[in-house]
């Protein structure tokens, strides 16, 4: 046995270390974690045969239309996918990324989220349906945005990195996006955590009633939680008076964070979504307040579990931006040139550096992605996972992705089984119960 | 001069009344009966006077753009959060939070403030006669706070830019916060502004900014390149 079978010593934690002894404090990437673990692969669905019929799987009627936070919002969000663009700064992003992520919701007739650097008017202009953030770091927070939007989302957590804010280095902190923030020029900006006005949920709720007092009761608001103490967030949040709830989890993707959290803090996807589904029953709000799930959905087949588990509807970062030629040589690019390994290889958002022009502050990089282009290729993303969420949906014998549900399931591992409470394949036993 | 019997209308009711008068121009409104309600006088853009007669809760006067709202009384947390422009004075004690995120405009608070007054301030100016308490300017971007009185412990805990000026004690220092010797003009700015609320005493004030060590990380990886 050489070193290289190790486990334990792998030669990744061995780079590791040396990289650490040379710089003297934690490493930075993007992406998302690289932790194994239970996900929508390990749960199949149980299509119909004998006991049930199926709908025509490429044509017959299929709702996908959703409906998010009428619980008190008298204009809740109506979206013709359950499937929107979760929050994704401008700054993090370009704004070329962030104008064709507007263009793409508006065109399959979903939304998109603003996220932690303010709002761009582009951004506004593109999309038919925005989600304004309200973040701990408030960066260009402005009341009449707000107003203007057509939902509001608190953010407490994120998947990627619960318990801590943003993080944006220097090269991305160029003029605009520095003055939007109202920040100095390029500093390695760490955005703050906690809310600058409220604590725990006592105020939240107090802050939610501020936000539905300024836009008059129309927007449905949100709280988006990094998945940790799922069940005892989801009945907090609830009862502080959110219209949606939204769980990121451990999964979930961001443009920067410190390596140690993106794999070491959080939950999965799957018993994320089981737990927030069951705290809300136990409130007896399940339908109610809308659920909304993010972290790792890369096609119809995640979006049609995570529906079956209990979500009303999926949020998807990494998925649009590799529609947008993340990770893909185009014209132009040379990846093991400019960022130092191959296309399909590159999880370096965080230095601005990104060949596809998405996750850049350069103007010659970002000038690599063509907004309408961009629009159009994540568009027919979105339909396509659209059309594989219908035709799963049909193979049950279901006319609605509403009405998608655990029974449609089964687990492939003792794991799967006991985080998303469904039956190992093959037996009629739910571990861990 | 509109009067609005806060009693005898709920919250929102009183807002979209408050909404109603100032977009048809109404000079003055003056609001009794407040009862240390939450979110009153919440997110009016134009401009307009209003007067409250009594204590206020969470959140009054916030997300505004444009109003003068002066407040009689005492104020719970988040006084004149992400005030954009416009004034906002209170003539008793505000709770924590005071003008969080303000991003322009002016906040008078007579009185003593909780902890965080003017945390993640963006621009503007936030004054308070009174004490100061923790966490005083935590995280401030821009603007300026003048504290007549003393301030809490961690004040200017990791600041960016903008100032701080304290009559009084000091409990102690934030994370990268700095003491600096404020010049001539700038006490004499900070008088003036002071007498132009009332308050005459011409202390030596101590004037505290970021040391800016915390700007950056020390050390980067090979791709970390900086902008500037």
């Amino acid at each position: 046995m050489v070193l290289g079978s190790s486990h334990i010593w792998a030669t990744h934690h061995i780079e590791d270390i040396h990289a650490k002894a040379e710089l003297g404090r934690y490493r930075i990437r993007g992406f998302s974690t690289f932790q194994k673990v239970t996900h929508f692969d390990d749960l199949v669905f149980l299509s119909t045969g004998l006991t049930r019929f199926p709908l025509e799987g490429y044509k017959e009627k299929c709702n996908t239309q959703v409906v998010l936070g009428a619980r008190y919002a008298s204009e809740p969000l109506v979206i013709d996918t359950p499937i929107y663009v979760t929050g994704m700064s401008y700054g993090a992003l370009s704004r070329n990324a962030k104008v064709a992520l507007g263009k793409a919701a508006s065109l399959v007739g979903t939304a998109t989220c603003t996220g932690d650097g303010g709002m761009l008017q582009d951004e506004r202009d593109a999309s038919n349906k925005l989600i304004y953030q309200v973040l701990p770091s408030r960066y260009g927070f402005d009341p009449h945005h707000l107003m203007g939007a057509n939902a509001a989302e608190i953010v407490v957590g994120q998947g990627a990195k619960p318990g801590t804010g943003g993080l944006l280095m220097g090269v991305k902190v160029a003029d605009n996006i520095a003055e939007m923030r109202e920040l100095p020029l390029g500093i390695d900006q760490r955005s703050p955590t906690r809310h600058p006005d409220w604590l725990g949920p006592d105020d939240l709720s107090i802050k939610i009633e501020q936000i539905r007092e300024a836009t008059e009761g129309r927007l449905p608001i949100s709280v988006k939680l990094g998945a940790c103490r799922v069940a005892d967030d989801v009945k907090l949040a609830a009862k502080a008076g959110a219209d949606t709830i939204v769980i990121d989890s451990m999964v979930a993707g961001t443009g920067a964070s410190a390596e140690i959290l993106l794999d070491h803090s959080g939950i999965p996807t799957v018993p994320a979504i089981v737990q927030a589904r069951e705290a809300l029953r136990e409130l007896g709000l399940y339908g109610q307040v809308s659920l909304v799930a993010s972290g790792g959905i890369r096609n119809g087949a995640d979006v049609a579990k995570a529906l079956a588990l209990g979500a009303d509807a999926v949020a998807i970062g990494i998925a649009a931006l590799i529609a947008l030629n993340c990770n893909k040589e185009i014209p132009g690019t040379n990846f093991e040139d400019e960022i130092g390994v191959k296309a399909g290889y590159c999880n370096r958002c965080h230095t601005g550096l990104c060949p596809v022009g998405i996750a850049t502050q350069d103007p010659v990089l970002e000038a690599r992605l063509d907004p309408d282009e961009g629009a159009e290729r994540v568009a027919n993303f979105i339909n396509s996972m659209t059309m594989e969420l219908a035709l799963l949906t049909r193979s049950l014998g279901k006319g609605d992705v509403r009405s998608l549900e655990p029974e449609d399931m089964a687990a492939l591992t003792i794991e799967a089984s006991a985080m998303a409470q469904i039956p190992l394949a093959g037996t009629n036993k739910v571990f861990g119960m | 001069m509109v009067d609005l019997d806060a009693s005898a209308l709920t919250t929102t009711e009183l807002n979209r009344k408050l909404r109603e008068l100032a977009a048809q121009g109404t000079e003055h409104i003056h609001i009794l009966n407040p009862q240390a309600r939450h979110n009153i006088a919440v997110g009016l853009l134009d401009t307009c006077s209003i007067t409250i007669e009594g204590s206020v809760g969470y959140y009054a006067a916030s997300l505004m753009d444009g109003p003068q709202v002066t407040i009689n009384g005492n104020a719970g947390w988040a006084l004149g959060e992400n005030l954009m422009k416009g004034k906002v004075v209170l003539t008793r004690n505000a709770g924590a939070s005071l003008a969080s995120s303000m991003r322009g405009g002016e906040v008078f608070v007579a009185g003593n403030a909780g902890a965080r007054a003017g945390i993640g301030m963006k621009g503007g100016s936030l004054v308070i006669g009174g004490d100061a308490g923790f966490m005083t300017g935590f995280m401030m971007q821009r603007g300026t706070i003048i504290i007549g009185g003393d301030v809490g412990e961690g004040v200017g805990d990791s600041m960016y830019e903008g100032t701080i000026y304290v009559g009084g004690e000091i409990g102690s220092l934030g994370s990268d916060a700095k003491i600096e010797e404020a010049s001539e003009s700038e006490l004499i700015q900070v008088w003036e502004t002071m007498e132009r609320h009332g308050i005459h005493d011409r202390k030596k004030f101590t004037k505290i900014v970021s040391a800016k060590k915390l700007y950056h990380f020390d050390s980067l990886e090979r791709l970390e390149k900086r902008a500037v």
